[in-house]
């Protein structure tokens, strides 16, 4: 299935392919593009989550009061879906605590406390440069060991990906490097600048994933990105592919059709197509983790926004809280009436100011009343249809939001509720401010926790079926016996319940009652 | 810090508000309605701008009964949408307590006992009018058109009294001499002329040397309709509404037109001409047909929606006994358009393509 998937790949022409709907929203890139990308300054203290992005947190390996150096561990991933968290400098841990991270949950999480001391003292590191002699095995754990995560965002731990990848035999690797959504600028200043770093990351990624092609993906509009790109390539059999500019281009779903034309199947993953798709930015740490042996400790992260006198792009160190880089960017605080992390469209809400940088967070953009203005009232829906020749998943988002008011479960099913990405291109065109990606996330969580209901009823109802049973056969039991006693035949071993075509579990579940039944009936019987 | 701002994403969203999509189409109807004043005259304007304040009335009403926000529920402009759609429809000079019954079933039955804007599923202006036809036929196909041209103009000061006193007749109860003109004010589209005396209007008025300059009724209807397609295809420039549904009317019905007339024949099917511009078709396929409410939403299922339109309009006019057919057709368009909708969804992103009929039913990529 695969492998043809991949023979499929390699027939396919890759250019430019139409992508689906999509909106064209004012990108505000401009102010942070102006400057270069600077090295943000250690604050005094980094607050680092266990849990970096959406999957298990990791287990700390640091107590209170030790002393750490750069890139040392101080949480080991347990499981696959979880990340290891290295130092992002020197300094004395000082509690491992909740603290609220950015996130659309809002809930605290663990996090240790580093206390910098500006020595930035290093551990000794294993760099790589030979890599190509390391077995693409090899190579993919020393990624898994370095903690990277997808950096654009949804921060899908690299090394899980990869290895799933492997397993299911790849084709094609995209590097995405779209970045469509307005504000963020993180991978474009990083191309600029690091185009020879991702290029080289990409060719790791690649020799991992043992992918006979790759193609770094880009939005056309990014002219400097693309001819810091150019000689980057040249010496790479790694092609470059420019797709029209719109949101969301670069959605991995979208990224895959815009390149190969393409489509995920609904319920699968792009492995399913031999396709594997990573973010620029996780290959410049691919990079770094192999070709310098530096684990995931700072990312490339967009600071902007009108409230903030210099915008720009910063590589911080994670764990540097919010507060900390909007001062330094010049935050007008009279200006400023939130902070978005994450892009304007996908973004969520910063909550506490103090909340530390993430694996995952690309942007943090510092809102004034003028860009980001109150949200008006959600009015009745017109039916105007923008919002389906918008969606990038070509559903029926006015038809869903009906569905989802209606708590119409299986219409909802129907028109494709479990394909929508949750880009939000259908709300950005709604005339009438209806929140319609809130109204889908609400409604897949219900169906979620009801499905979760009925997998708990389903189980009490075979509890049931296996008693009601359990309380017949015993019936037949007594009866069998007492037939077996008139016709005086001994043939004790026969088994009444083998005949039955009851599954496995039910029926192990019966032969063990059946045999304390036995007991119990004999028992009675001597009593007798 | 100034004020904290919590929204939920998409933080940035587009400017294009349902307010402002409804005063564009308003805007858009402008050049029409100003054409039409000119060659029907105050009849006309009287009716729209009363059918505007009658809606607006009872719209505040019906919002108010059903204690909903009476200021937001206004300021979608969708009433007043609604009231200019019906108000370009009925007759010219219609009676004051005639367009206040049409608006009121508009309003009141059509649109808020379904449950308000969204939730119709007939389009209420069309709905107003077909009840009034069906109600009250004579009234509905008597056009109280100002017959003095040349002496006077459509929109002249006697042509002002003339229309008042037809759309308010308690005003003037006494004057005899005034109800005589009125009786002789009645005509009827190009289209309906043909259709009753088998010829047709607009050749017979430029072979007796009327440009289509002139002001009168006949040619006015050539005139009126390149005035609705502009604004429609502004409409269409804008993105306001989509090529869909008026291209897959207007062909649909230049087609069926086509295919029937034959000039030696009877003239009662009208050339195409006569059906694109001698009558109401510009108007309901830019602005009736595409109330986004009750349409078809669908881009595949908006162009049968279309054609479905198109086909009624002629059928109607051609073989029905009604004698205009836009709001007939329009109300079958919707009450089709629940079914096309459910019939050409798109294919869903990654979802497997499928056969030909369901390709021919639209579900291609
Ligand atoms: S864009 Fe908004 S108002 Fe228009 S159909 Fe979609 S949900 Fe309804
Ligand atoms: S949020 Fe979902 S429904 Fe809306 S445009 Fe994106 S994929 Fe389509």
């Amino acid at each position: 299935m695969s492998s043809e998937a991949v023979a499929r790949i390699a027939r396919l022409k890759l250019r430019p392919h139409r992508i689906f709907g999509g909106i064209k929203p004012r990108a505000y890139k401009s102010s942070s593009l102006r400057s270069r990308i600077l090295p943000c300054p250690i604050p005094d203290q980094l607050i680092l989550s266990l849990r970096q992005h959406q999957g298990e947190a990791a287990s700390p390996v640091v107590k209170v009061g030790d002393m750490v150096l750069k890139f040392q561990l101080l949480a080991e991933a347990e499981n696959d879906s979880a990340l290891n968290l290295h130092a992002p400098t020197s300094g004395k841990i000082t509690a491992i605590a909740p603290h609220a991270i950015p996130g659309q949950s809002g809930q605290p999480e663990l996090c240790v406390f580093l206390e910098t001391d500006k020595q930035d003292a290093e551990i000794e590191l294993t760099a790589l440069p030979d890599y190509r002699a390391m077995s693409h095995l090899e190579l993919l754990d020393l990624i898994s060991q370095a903690g990277i995560c997808g950096l654009g965002g949804a921060g899908f731990p690299s090394g899980l990906k990869l290895g799933d990848g492997i397993e299911k035999e790849i084709g094609l690797l995209i590097i995405n490097a779209a970045e469509c959504e307005p504000y963020i600028t993180a991978d474009e200043a990083l191309l600029r600048e690091f185009a020879e770093e991702v290029v080289s990351g990409a060719e790791i990624l690649q020799k991992i994933s043992l992918a006979p092609q790759c193609v770094i993906a880009i939005e056309k509009d990014k002219q400097d990105a693309i001819a810091a790109l150019k000689p980057a390539l040249r010496n790479s059999s790694i092609k470059l592919i420019a797709l029209s500019a719109k949101y969301p281009t670069g959605g991995e779903k979208q990224i895959i059709q815009g390149v190969t034309g393409l489509e995920v199947p609904t319920g699968g993953l792009p492995q399913d197509i031999g396709v594997l798709v990573h973010n620029a930015g996780t290959a410049f740490a691919v990079h770094k983790a192999i070709i310098f042996g530096e684990p995931c400790v700072s990312r490339i992260t967009t600071l902007t926004g009108a409230p903030l006198q210099t915008p720009k792009n910063f590589e911080a160190l994670i764990g540097t809280p919010a507060s900390y880089l909007l001062k330094i960017c010049g935050l007008d605080k009279k200006q400023l009436t939130g902070a978005i992390v994450g892009g304007s469209i996908m973004g969520v809400e910063l909550k506490n100011f103090d909340s530390p940088l993430l694996k995952t967070s690309n942007c943090i953009i510092a809102k004034s009343a003028k860009e980001f203005p109150q949200q008006a009232k959600e009015q009745a829906c017109i039916r105007c249809g923008y919002c389906a020749n918008v969606c990038p998943a070509q559903l029926l988002p006015q038809q869903l939001y009906a569905y989802s008011r209606s708590n119409d479960r299986l219409k909802l099913q129907d028109y494709g509720l479990a394909d929508c990405i949750e880009c939000g291109a259908c709300a950005y065109v709604c005339p009438s401010n209806i929140p319609l990606v809130q109204y889908y996330r609400a409604s897949k969580q219900e169906i979620k926790e009801s499905m979760l209901r009925e997998r708990q009823s389903e189980y009490w109802q075979s509890r049931f079926q296996t008693h009601q049973y359990r309380l017949k056969k015993n019936q037949e039991d007594k009866l069998s016996k007492r037939k077996k006693k008139k016709s005086a035949a001994g043939t004790k071993t026969e088994n009444t319940f083998s005949r039955e075509k009851a599954r496995a579990e039910i029926a192990a579940a019966v032969e063990r009652v059946k045999a304390r039944k036995k007991k119990l009936i004999a028992s009675t019987k001597l009593d007798k | 810090m100034t004020e904290l701002i919590t929204n939920s994403s998409p933080m940035q969203l587009g400017s294009l508000k349902t307010q402002r999509i409804m005063l564009l189409v308003i805007a858009a109807l402008l050049p029409g309605i100003s054409v039409a004043s000119w060659f029907f005259g105050w009849g006309f304007l009287i009716n729209v701008l009363l059918a505007a304040i009658f809606a607006i009335g009872l719209e505040a009403f019906a919002l108010g009964i059903q204690k909903k926000p009476i200021k937001a529920g206004l300021s979608d402009n969708s009433a007043l949408v609604t009231a200019l759609l019906f108000g370009i429809s009925i007759p010219p000079g219609s009676s004051w307590w005639l367009v206040f019954l049409g608006i009121a079933f508009a309003i009141l039955i059509a649109k808020h006992a379904y449950g308000g804007l969204g939730q119709n599923p007939f389009n209420p202006a069309m709905s107003g009018y077909l009840f009034l036809l069906i109600s009250f036929p004579l009234d509905m196909t008597s056009w109280q058109i100002p017959v003095n041209y040349p002496d006077a103009t459509p929109l002249g000061w006697e042509g002002l009294q003339q229309s008042l006193l037809v759309v308010f007749p308690f005003l003037f109860s006494s004057t005899e001499s005034m109800q005589a003109t009125v009786d002789g004010m009645t005509m009827a589209t190009p289209l309906i002329v043909s259709k009753m005396a088998g010829t047709n209007a607009i050749l017979e008025a430029q072979q007796a040397g009327l440009n289509i300059f002139a002001r009168t009724a006949e040619t006015g209807w050539e005139l009126m309709n390149i005035a609705y397609l502009c604004g429609g295809l502004a409409l269409l420039a804008l993105g306001i509404i989509s090529w869909h549904i008026p291209v897959s009317i207007i062909l649909t019905l230049a087609i069926v037109s086509g295919l029937f007339y034959s000039p030696h024949s009877s003239a009662v099917y009208g050339t195409p001409y006569l059906h694109l511009f001698g009558s109401a078709t510009m108007v309901g396929a830019f602005f009736i047909a595409t109330d986004p409410v009750s349409a078809a939403t669908t881009n595949k299922s908006k162009i049968l929606y279309g054609i479905i339109i198109g086909l009624g309009i002629y059928a109607v006019r051609v073989w029905g006994s009604y004698l205009d057919s836009i709001a007939i057709a329009v109300l079958f368009g919707n009450f089709c358009a629940p079914l096309l909708d459910h019939y050409c969804r798109p294919r869903i992103y990654g979802h497997p393509k499928q056969g030909l009929v369901s390709w021919l039913l639209g579900n291609r990529s």
